[in-house]
């Protein structure tokens, strides 16, 4: 069978974060980038099915400005088959449900027996484009999955995260949609000789002419989902601060602690 | 049949969940804010056998429950839920759509959204009226922002709504209930519930201890955990941690804290390195005394902390622990 994933590239979570003069996304010049950690567990989790043999072509698929073809090519050189870039400058201020569309539009006849995707992206958090893709293909969908077992040629049974500790097990008819969740397996990291047999894989470009989307139509879609802005959490009523020299804030933290809670 | 916000009610083989009655405490805010009456608030209800359960939701803030009863939709999957909402939506024609931000929730939101051809705003901190629309506020970039969003001229608006986002609702006229048929057959649905189970347990049980020192993803890696061991013997506590760290193989499952992980109630709580993300601090906030130690001055965790230090983790906490021994007299 055929898997697709799909994957985001964010940028790292160590970056300097500044709010663009707009007020409504953050600045974009000074941050580094890298795959969403999410995609690196589901990309993972459909390796060792083709490790497995059980899937035989493994694709990836972003929908991104050109920076993204470089996620593409992590996930080439960590063992995907080929990749798929869909990138038009009429997307980059795409709503989510555009770019599910988007993805949709390339992959609807593909015969993907799977498609993964991350439960969020580190940027935006939206929780939307596995189960946004899921519905406009008519399949079935489970997010926030853990564990994943092909039972037969025709189900997946998923375990999906609750709360408090606990899973729901779910078997999925397939073709299905699935959502990964961090901690479902160990991503293992391209080797040299990877990252050298990426270099003649093909990394394919659409752009929404190819995909027989409309600009018009995806920018009356935006026009529900826009960002009236962006700010700094409201600051927390919080902690006090304690600062000075280590030794004297810890000797102050015991103070405090041996009032308060009387355990030492 | 109309309304102008529809809520859904969150339970679990019939057991109301809190979130429920904190949508119906949000709705009546809205309403109030853009005019409407009370009695354009309604609850839908998916499951069977929710009769019961139903009229403590219509005694509480629910001008009408919908009961979509079927066998296929008694446990919750996807795409039974999915397709419930799909059709109670249509038929009430709501403006405003509500669910909570649960794993069930989560999962079934985006699709509705989708197969009604509309946005969602996800994991909404707040959501209000400013200049006679309805405003999103959410999360973005893991909590270092807040996001608010406008979703046009969408109808239905649909969000999933946080745990704690607003009071529950606090009375007024009792509602009624009506039970319909989910209209939906086992047959068709393409996922079938399988069970829930518990995860993965170990010898440590962090619900009973007194003193917890967690370290984050600030740590580093799992041979530098030492330090914060350390503390933890010293104040005769245990180790606990953020989900980083267990995902990363760090320390074992059962250490981690938070929405997914164990809620915990220590004495006292010692947060080394961890940003205090939504779900991390969920598990730890009902601690007697927390304090934070962290070398980002805007880290969230310091907004629940009682006391926080900022600077490097590999300075300070050691000189705690020093200072412990030192005070038991252990030195
Ligand atoms: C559905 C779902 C469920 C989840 N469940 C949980 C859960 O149960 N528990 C949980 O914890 N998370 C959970 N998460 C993940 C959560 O959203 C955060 O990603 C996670 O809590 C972040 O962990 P962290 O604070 O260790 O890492 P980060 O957010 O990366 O923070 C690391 C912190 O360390 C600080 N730091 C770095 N170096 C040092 C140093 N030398 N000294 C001092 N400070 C330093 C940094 O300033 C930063 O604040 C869940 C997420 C989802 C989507
Ligand atoms: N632009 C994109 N291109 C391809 N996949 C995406 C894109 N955005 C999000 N995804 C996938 O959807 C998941 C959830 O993203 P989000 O809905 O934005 O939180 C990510 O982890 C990716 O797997």
């Amino acid at each position: 069978m055929n898997a697709l994933v799909l994957i985001k590239q964010v940028p790292n979570t160590d970056s300097p974060f500044r709010i663009n003069s707009a007020g409504t996304w953050v600045e974009e010049g000074n941050l580094t980038y890298g795959l969403n950690d999410y995609d690196r567990y589901a990309l993972e989790e459909l390796l060792r099915l083709k490790d497995a043999g059980t899937i035989t072509e493994l694709v990836a698929l972003t929908v991104g400005p050109e920076r993204a073809s470089s996620a593409l090519r992590t996930c080439l050189a960590t063992g995907a088959d080929r990749a798929v870039h869909i990138k038009d400058d009429a997307l980059a201020a795409a709503d989510p449900l555009s770019v599910a569309r988007a993805i949709v539009a390339a992959v609807k006849d593909g015969g993907f027996s799977l498609i993964l995707a991350g439960l969020q992206a580190d940027d935006d958090n939206y929780m939307q484009i596995g189960p946004f893709v899921a519905r406009l293909l008519g399949r079935p969908c489970a997010t926030a999955v853990m564990r994943l077992e092909l039972r037969d040629g025709a189900t997946v049974r998923v375990e999906r995260e609750l709360e408090n500790n606990r899973l729901q097990i779910v078997d999925l008819r397939l073709p299905a949609v699935i959502t990964v969740q961090t901690g479902i397996n160990e991503p293992r990291y391209a080797s040299l000789k990877g990252i050298m047999a990426a270099k003649k894989k093909e990394i394919r470009t659409l752009t929404l002419s190819d995909l027989k989307l409309d600009a018009g139509a995806i920018a009356a879609a935006s026009a529900r989902f826009r960002t009236v802005r962006l700010a700094p959490p409201p600051k927390a009523k919080g902690a006090e601060i304690l600062s000075g020299p280590a030794d004297q804030v810890a000797k102050e933290l015991v103070r405090r602690i041996r009032e308060k809670t009387g355990v030492i | 049949m109309a309304c102008k916000i529809l809520t859904l009610v969150e339970h679990e083989s019939g057991a109301i969940r809190d979130t429920t009655f904190e949508l119906l405490g949000l709705a009546h805010r809205l309403a109030g804010e853009a005019g409407w009456s009370a009695s354009d608030i309604k609850a839908l209800a998916i499951g069977q056998d929710l009769a019961g359960p139903a009229s403590s939701v219509a005694a509480r803030g629910a001008a009408e429950v919908i009961c979509a009863e079927g066998e296929a939709v008694r446990d919750y999957t996807c795409d039974g839920h999915a397709r419930v909402l799909e059709s109670v939506i249509g038929a009430e024609s709501p403006e405003i759509v509500l669910i909570g931000h649960t794993p069930n929730g989560w999962d079934c939101a985006p699709v509705v959204a989708a197969g009604l051809g509309v946005p969602i705003a996800t994991e909404c901190s707040n959501v209000a009226f400013e200049n006679g629309r309805p405003l999103f506020t959410r999360k973005a970039f893991n909590g270092k922002f807040i996001q608010v969003v406008d979703l046009g001229d969408a109808r239905p608006k649909v969000a999933t709504v946080q745990r704690g986002a607003s009071p529950a609702f606090g009375g007024g006229t009792p509602g009624t209930v009506r039970v319909v048929p989910a209209g939906v057959a086992a047959g068709e649905l393409r996922a079938a519930f399988a069970g829930v189970k518990k995860g993965e347990t170990g010898a440590v049980d962090l619900t009973q201890a007194s003193v917890i020192v967690s370290g984050g993803r600030g740590v580093g890696a799992a041979e530098k955990f030492g330090v914060v061991r350390e503390l933890a013997a010293a104040l005769g506590g245990q180790i606990g941690a953020s989900r980083p760290v267990t995902d990363m193989g760090w320390l074992p499952h059962e250490h981690q804290v938070g929405s997914s992980g164990v809620t915990v109630n220590p004495k006292l709580y010692i947060a080394c390195g961890i940003s205090g993300a939504i779900q991390h601090i969920v598990g730890m906030k009902g601690s007697g005394y927390i304090v934070a130690i962290n070398k980002d001055p805007d880290a969230p965790i310091f907004g629940v902390a009682d006391v926080g230090v900022v600077g490097d983790l590999f300075e300070i906490v050691p000189a705690l622990t020093r200072a412990v021994k030192e005070a038991k007299g252990q030195t």
